[in-house]
């Protein structure tokens, strides 16, 4: 071993930390790459039914529920009329609650991924930039329309909704 | 003895190299495992729940109602919305996977007989099915064929909704960045 080729030569320190470090890395990037595709499809199934039991279901649960009711109140309003002063008022309201129950979707009343939120900002993301793209494109999607902006339901706006639903089914349960 | 340690450890060196890497690489991709999981989970629980969570209105303020307002011809409906309503409680609110490796249960049978049972309910009771709960029907032939496709699986224990399956592979890798 003592007379190695390289042991000669003066500038071989300098060529082997080179070549030291292309090895490296192109061993420890190849792990990297296996690493991140493995750990990915570890973490998919606990992240779904984290969301699905945490979050998804009962935020739906709540919202489908009042829209249930209101469903079911324009239904007896309309076929179980006993007293018609009052019932076609009650009956445009509950139909008003349904409508807007309707068009609630899931984005309007998600809570945040703060998570998500954190790790796109050590991955420098731009978001500011992502967000103002989304504004755009809502603009111009706004145009077509009524110029404005589209006004999407709050979660507190939801939650008032559903409040409003109990409160007339009492009325029509009991009356 | 120095000597042949030394190149023991070199024999070994692209191996530590490689496993430091993978190890980083499998922490940072557990995150967007979990980041992207949830954010599919939240959306098909939040799916499945307002669908279950609106027959459960429906059907139990319409019983509230008829228990004080109905008449004799409406025992029929007070039946099926109590049908319909055990039907939803035996309906998981977790994804069973994750608990209990050994549930049978039949999460789109369970889901189909809950759709008919509400159409029963609304014929009975003379309104019509909502425009929403009839589109979804579509969507619930699309889940029954996934549910097939994903039988094949069944070693894996079942999976009432297996992640992977929902996953369009070229939406897999999309912000996977490194």
């Amino acid at each position: 071993m003592d007379d190695s080729p390289w042991d000669d030569d003066p500038n071989y320190s300098g060529v082997q930390e080179t070549e030291w470090s292309k090895i490296s890395n192109e061993f420890t990037n190849a792990g990297y790459r296996e690493g991140i595709t493995a750990g990915k499809e570890s973490a998919l199934q606990e992240g779904f039914d984290k969301g699905f039991a945490e979050i998804g279901a009962p935020l739906g649960h709540e919202v489908g529920g009042a829209r249930g009711m209101a469903a079911a109140l324009v239904g007896i309003l309309s076929t179980r009329v006993n007293n018609p002063s009052n019932t076609s008022n009650e009956r445009e309201v509950a139909r008003s609650l349904l409508d807007q129950l309707n068009s609630v979707r899931f984005s309007d009343i998600a809570p945040r991924d703060l998570q998500a939120e954190e790790h796109a900002r050590e991955h420098n993301i731009e978001i500011e930039e992502k967000r103002k793209m989304e504004e755009l494109e809502d603009m111009m999607g706004g145009l077509g329309r009524s110029g404005g902006r589209a006004e999407r339901p709050t979660r507190e706006q939801v939650v008032g909704l559903a409040k409003q639903v109990e409160e007339l089914a009492r009325e029509v349960i009991n009356k | 003895m120095d000597e042949s340690f030394d190149l023991e450890s070199l024999v070994h060196v692209e191996q530590t190299f490689y496993d430091s890497g993978y190890q980083d690489g499998y922490d940072h991709g557990r995150i967007h495992g979990l980041i992207e999981g949830r954010a599919l989970g939240r959306e098909k629980g939040y799916e499945m729940w307002e669908e279950l969570g609106f027959y459960e209105g429906f059907a139990s303020t319409w019983k509230s109602f008829l228990l004080q307002h109905g008449t004799g011809d409406d025992e029929r409906s007070i039946n099926n919305s109590n049908r319909l309503l055990e039907l939803i409680a035996q309906f998981p609110r977790i994804n069973p996977s994750s608990t209990d490796k050994s549930s049978d249960l039949d999460i789109s049978q369970l889901l189909s007989r809950i759709r008919s049972r509400y159409k029963v309910l609304c014929s009975s009771l003379g309104v019509r099915p909502t425009l929403r709960a009839s589109l979804s029907d579509q969507a619930a032939d699309n889940e029954e064929m996934a549910d097939s496709d994903g039988g094949r699986g069944k070693e894996s224990g079942p999976r009432v909704w297996p992640v992977l399956s929902q996953l369009d592979p070229s939406v897999t890798n999309q912000d996977l960045s490194y």
